[in-house]
């Protein structure tokens, strides 16, 4: 791309401008994350002077072993663990039920069916109808709510058909003459195919159950049932330290609970590591499932 | 005459009734996803209608009563309707101008850096936010704006100000608001940019060298017009969303301090259905947003096709 020829003054200038420009970003988006990290492995006296940035002072562990001890955590592990991974292998199932039909497809009603789910794209029950039908559903404090609301996001099944698309038509039509069904033809010939794009489907289910907040919040009730989002936001948010039985809470005078800040950090990584470790390995996948969809999207 | 009619009839049944058995398993493909796009998309789009009653959950819509547009007047009538509607309007505003334009710069900047491995770096860490958490995301600006333990506050005590407690102040949550959006963005939504920046053609460059334009001209003419399309459509989308505001940002960034300028239609919802129980109420404010979403979602689309038609000529 870059065309060589002699640089000027000013555009040497500008490239090393550019340089630093790009360090100081890369630091910002960095440094929040480093500070939890360092945060979370300091003494509380250093912490409380405000004296942590980079790196830990009186280096701890105080934080991270109030949380194996603690049970509420643990669950909460449990919980959103199987959340993601059922969640993924259902979507995955369901997008691709949808997906394939719609590419391979050529039977009476196809044009309904798309049109029923991407109208969803552009209109919902919302949150008050879809809340009230769960509770109709007797999925209200399950953690297979969460599994369910999102188990073939209508622009989910776009991205995997405009995949599908690409593919010769000629592959399963050769296959259907040998006497393979649609299931087969799916489950052997097109689905393996697809594997790029069902890693980016994959990655987007896991992360996305993962972090969700919102559903979590409004859908459960018990603490057993909690994922990690929501009792991060109990522990660090509302400082509700009583009710998660962690050790080293304090009460103070007004009566509210203080939970020490290495512990509330060491919550945080806890939450934030595994995709945190999972993306740099599986960048590629992730960008090319944003550029397929933003081009039929 | 007839019996000829009918025999085409006939004829023409056996082929639709062969077709449909032909592609039996295509249906039983597609059944359980009808079905559960039946019971998890559009059976609550069909309990919307509860808007138009004081529905009563013991009573079941059935039992409760039908009042028309009250649930609508009661809103309209509250003193912070408009309140509420220019909140989740300026931050959409306020996200245009700023975290929608950041990832545009950005992915411009990274692509006049020259050293491909320093570029790549950059992309990934750019990334890094968007695999956060909305909590995280949270937790992160609460320790780094706290006014006893933050990085910016210790900041302003090295320099000899006073501390602030941001989280606190009304004036800071929209600041907060767009400054985090655009933290969270930036390197994610550039994506598609770059990718559209890969996709110029190098030999408009060449010829712009060739005419003696400057690295700065050659943004100016060649890679900017080279992303415009780009930029227009992404645009148009976001049009769509000028009444949505995500709602866990700023569910978990209100408090009572920032409530007259947090509040928006959303949160609004939340509050009135799930935690008053006022379903009735809750869902007259989702379905007037809703409906505006869509109107503004089919002028978007509108657009969008005549801006295609005016790209194309």
């Amino acid at each position: 791309m870059s065309i060589k020829n002699k640089k000027s003054k000013g555009e040497k200038i500008f490239d090393i401008f550019n340089i630093i420009m790009m360090c100081l970003l890369s630091m910002a988006f960095i440094y929040p994350v480093l500070n939890v990290f360092s945060i979370s492995l300091s003494g509380s006296s250093p912490i409380l002077r405000g004296e942590i940035s980079f790196f830990p002072k009186q280096l701890t562990f105080e934080g991270y072993r109030d949380i194996f001890e603690n049970k509420y955590i643990w669950m909460s592990y449990r919980n959103t663990i199987f959340v993601a991974a059922i969640g993924c292998a259902v979507g995955l199932l369901m997008t691709s039920f949808a997906a394939y039909p719609m590419a391979f497809g050529n039977f009476y009603g196809k044009k309904l069916f798309t049109y029923m789910i991407l109208f969803t794209l552009w209109f919902s029950g919302g949150m008050i109808p879809t809340y009230l039908v769960m509770r109709r559903l007797k999925l209200i404090n399950s953690l297979w709510v969460l599994i369910l609301l999102s188990a073939a996001p209508a622009y989910y099944v776009i991205v995997l058909r405009s995949f599908f698309d690409n593919m010769p038509k000629s592959l399963i039509e050769s296959a259907k003459l040998d006497g393979a069904n649609d299931f087969v033809c799916m489950f052997k010939i097109v689905l393996p195919i697809a594997k790029p794009a069902l890693a980016t489907l994959a990655l987007w289910f896991v992360v996305s159950h993962w972090n969700n907040f919102m559903a979590p919040l409004i859908y459960l009730n018990d603490r057993e049932k909690y994922t990690l989002q929501v009792i991060l936001n109990d522990i660090v948010l509302q400082a509700s330290g009583l009710m998660y039985e962690i050790t080293d809470a304090v009460q103070t005078g007004d009566g509210t609970m203080v939970i020490p800040q290495q512990v509330q950090n060491a919550v945080i990584v806890v939450a934030m590591l595994p995709m945190l470790v999972i993306y740099p390995f599986l960048q590629k996948y992730f960008v090319k499932g944003v550029m397929i969809g933003a081009v039929k999207g | 005459m007839q019996v000829i009619n009918m025999k085409k009839e006939g004829q023409n049944i056996r082929k639709i009734a062969t077709k449909i058995w032909a592609d039996r398993y295509m249906y039983l493909m597609i059944l359980p996803v009808v079905i559960y796009y039946i019971l998890f998309k559009y059976w609550p789009m069909a309990w919307l209608r509860i808007a138009f009653y004081d529905f009563k959950i013991l009573k079941g819509i059935e039992g409760s009563k039908f009042v028309g547009l009250e649930n609508f007047k009661t809103f309209l009538n509250n003193p912070d309707f408009f309140q509420i509607i220019w909140n989740t309007l300026y931050l959409n505003i306020l996200s245009i101008i700023f975290v929608f334009t950041a990832p545009i710069l950005f992915a411009l900047l990274l692509n006049e850096i020259s050293n491909s491995k320093f570029k790549r770096v950059v992309q990934t860490i750019s990334y890094l936010p968007h695999f956060l958490s909305t909590v995280v995301v949270v937790s992160m600006i609460a320790t780094f704006l706290s006014p006893s333990i933050g990085t910016l506050n210790a900041i302003l005590k090295s320099l000899g100000l006073e501390t602030v407690h941001f989280l606190g102040n009304p004036k800071y949550f929209r600041p907060i608001m767009i400054i985090s959006g655009i933290w969270q963005g930036m390197g994610w939504n550039s994506i598609i940019y770059l990718s559209a920046l890969s996709g110029i053609n190098t030999e408009l460059y060449e010829s712009a060298v060739i005419d003696g334009a400057g690295r700065f001209q050659q943004v100016l003419y060649v890679t900017l017009p080279g992303i415009a399309n780009t930029i227009v459509i992404m645009l148009i989308l976001q049009i769509g969303n000028l009444l949505s505001v995500g709602f866990e940002k700023v569910y978990l960034l209100q408090n009572a301090q920032n409530i007259k300028v947090s509040e928006v239609l959303s949160t609004y919802v939340y509050k009135m259905g799930i935690v008053n129980s006022n379903y009735s109420l809750g869902t007259a404010v989702g379905l007037f947003n809703a409906v505006i979403s869509l109107i503004l979602v089919l002028l978007a689309n509108k657009l969008s096709r005549k801006y295609s038609e005016i790209s194309l000529i």
